[in-house]
């Protein structure tokens, strides 16, 4: 058996009222690719930001690397390996492409209060980060202002930024929705490279051919609960899942 | 020179060295301050008290200064860095007040008679003052333009832009707001007592209304603009909110519309400043001289 990366115990975050993030459970393994699904609103990027820091869990345990993490600020989390997309991209958009991937280069940097008194115009982070960039294929685009750039070459830019920081883990939050049909294909492999890598991923996707193709298992998120984990084909099948996505006797009207 | 031109550069000089602290908090980490007179007053306080009540001479003040005006911009901005733009900008202003107040009416800060009989910094035995004074100022202007520029291209600097361009996505890479935000507060504060130390020897008189909230604007005038996050604008924009009032003397009654006038050509047709990013200056520049990057 793998070893556990991310644990997640009984995890709720309630806004008011709403309860958005409602009882989760679920185990994320080294070297695995696991598919966040569910309809909109079930409560996957929030799931996101709790696992990430940004929210604090009203109840629950998150354990990321052997320690317990839930409640630790974002900037410490990804000290500890974990990068992430945002499904809302969030650029630096008066900085460079290339100085956007710097800045997530620093990630060891900015830990200490003399270390990041270091500079970071030197060679070696120039070069990782055009590494960085050509392995999401946006080394041409180096110089460019990130606010220039279109959709798709901005989540690419998202993802080069989280590989820079996750050594780890990277959460991708819908990284391929809005791109073009032939822009999928070589995120995919990227994706199933970061893996070979030895890095975990959590994704949260809504186009169904890549999330099945891509993850290793799938949890399946509905109004803030888990409906169903499983292998994709096994989940694909599950009633509640299509009762979740296209409603009460859909399964048999659209078949 | 005469005197006049020597005063006058001697003010530019010093207001330079103020903006550029200013531009660290708001140009390069994008924290609004509308209550940077506070800072420069509380440098001028500490090192006209540290020479005249406790003895010390500027230099040895100097060091303790702007340790002194760090510290309140650190204990100051850890409960107004935690609210943000338009907030941040009145919790600032409310800093100004306070400061300023404090200064009036507490009798140990001299009051509403301020603070009188400053001494002239001394070198090596001799009083500075007029153009060699004027050369100290410029050397401490220079010294403040190497750390901005050190800064600008150190990871803390780094870590301030992305801070400035989005914050979550900052935090997302490491970056601790509330350490980076304080980092670069402190020292554009300890900037603001630099010049305040400057002010206070050069004026040799210092009084509250000197660091009003007026001042401020002043100041944040000044960043806007020369060009935020700019290198040189702060200074740029010294040389000319500060000269330009002079050379509008003789037209004493409409100098402030004038120079509103010209703030809100900038607004319109400069908004990133004059030294900012596709700014005339730097399109002149380069039509000019192809292939060399302008000053920023």
């Amino acid at each position: 058996m793998k070893k556990v990366l991310l644990s997640v115990r009984d995890l709720a975050k309630h806004f008011g009222g709403l309860r958005a993030v409602d009882g989760v459970s679920f185990d994320l393994h080294e070297r695995e690719i696991l598919g966040l699904l569910g309809p909109n609103g079930a409560g996957k990027t929030v799931c996101f930001n709790l696992i990430s820091g940004v929210y604090t869990p009203t109840a629950g345990e998150i354990h990321f690397a052997g320690i317990r993490s839930d409640g630790l600020p974002p900037h410490r989390m990804a000290a500890l390996g974990l990068g992430r997309t945002f499904q809302i991209v969030k650029p630096f958009s008066n900085l460079t492409v290339l100085d956007n991937v710097i800045v997530a280069c620093g990630v060891d940097r900015y830990r200490s209060l003399a270390r990041s008194f270091g500079g970071w115009t030197g060679a070696a982070v120039r070069k990782k980060a055009v590494e960085l960039l050509e392995r999401v294929g946006l080394a041409d685009e180096a110089d460019r202002k990130a606010g220039l750039l279109p959709l798709g070459h901005l989540r690419r830019l998202e993802i080069a930024r989280a590989l820079a920081v996750g050594y780890r883990l990277i959460l991708l939050d819908e990284s391929f929705s809005g791109l073009r049909e032939e822009e999928i294909a070589p995120l995919m492999d990227l994706v199933a490279r970061i893996r070979q890598d030895g890095i975990s991923v959590l994704l949260i996707e809504h186009n169904m051919r890549v999330a099945m193709k891509l993850s290793d298992r799938i949890v399946v998120l509905d109004h803030g609960r888990k409906i169903a984990e499983g292998l994709p084909g096994e989940v694909a099948r599950d009633p509640l899942v299509i009762e979740a996505y296209l409603g009460r006797g859909g399964s048999s009207r659209v078949a | 020179m005469n005197a006049y031109v020597v005063t006058v550069a001697t003010l530019v000089a010093i207001q330079s060295i103020v903006a550029c602290g200013l531009n660290v908090v708001v140009g390069y980490a994008g924290q609004i301050s509308l209550g940077h007179a506070a800072f420069f007053g509380i440098g001028a306080y500490a090192s006209a008290l540290l020479t005249t009540k406790a003895g010390l001479t500027f230099w040895t003040a100097l060091p303790l200064v702007i340790a002194i005006t760090g510290l309140v911009g650190l204990l100051l901005g850890i409960p107004s860095l935690r609210v943000r733009d338009d907030f941040l900008a009145i919790t600032t202003i409310g800093i100004n007040f306070i400061v300023e107040a404090v200064f009036l009416y507490v009798p140990f800060f001299g009051g509403a008679l301020g603070i009188g009989g400053i001494p002239r910094v001394t070198f090596f035995h001799v009083k500075m003052k007029g153009l060699p004074y004027l050369y100290l100022c410029l050397a401490f202007l220079a010294l403040v333009l190497l750390v901005c520029r050190w800064f600008t291209r150190s990871w803390a600097g780094l870590a301030c832009f992305a801070l400035r361009e989005d914050e979550t996505a900052a935090a997302s890479m490491g970056i601790s707001p509330v350490r980076f935000k304080l980092l670069a507060f402190v020292l554009g504060t300890a900037m603001a007592g630099l010049g305040g130390a400057l002010y206070a020897h050069f004026m040799r008189f210092i009084s509250a209304g000197d660091f009003s909230f007026p001042v401020s604007v002043m100041l944040l005038s000044m960043v806007v603009l020369g060009g935020m996050g700019t290198l040189w604008g702060p200074t740029l924009g010294a040389v000319i909110l500060v000269s330009l009032p002079e050379l509008f003397r003789p037209l004493l009654e409409i100098r402030f519309l004038i120079y509103t006038l010209l703030l809100l050509l900038m607004i319109r047709f400069q908004p990133g400043g004059l030294l900012g990013e596709a700014s005339l200056v730097r399109r002149v520049f380069s039509r000019l001289m192809p292939g060399k990057e302008a000053p920023r």
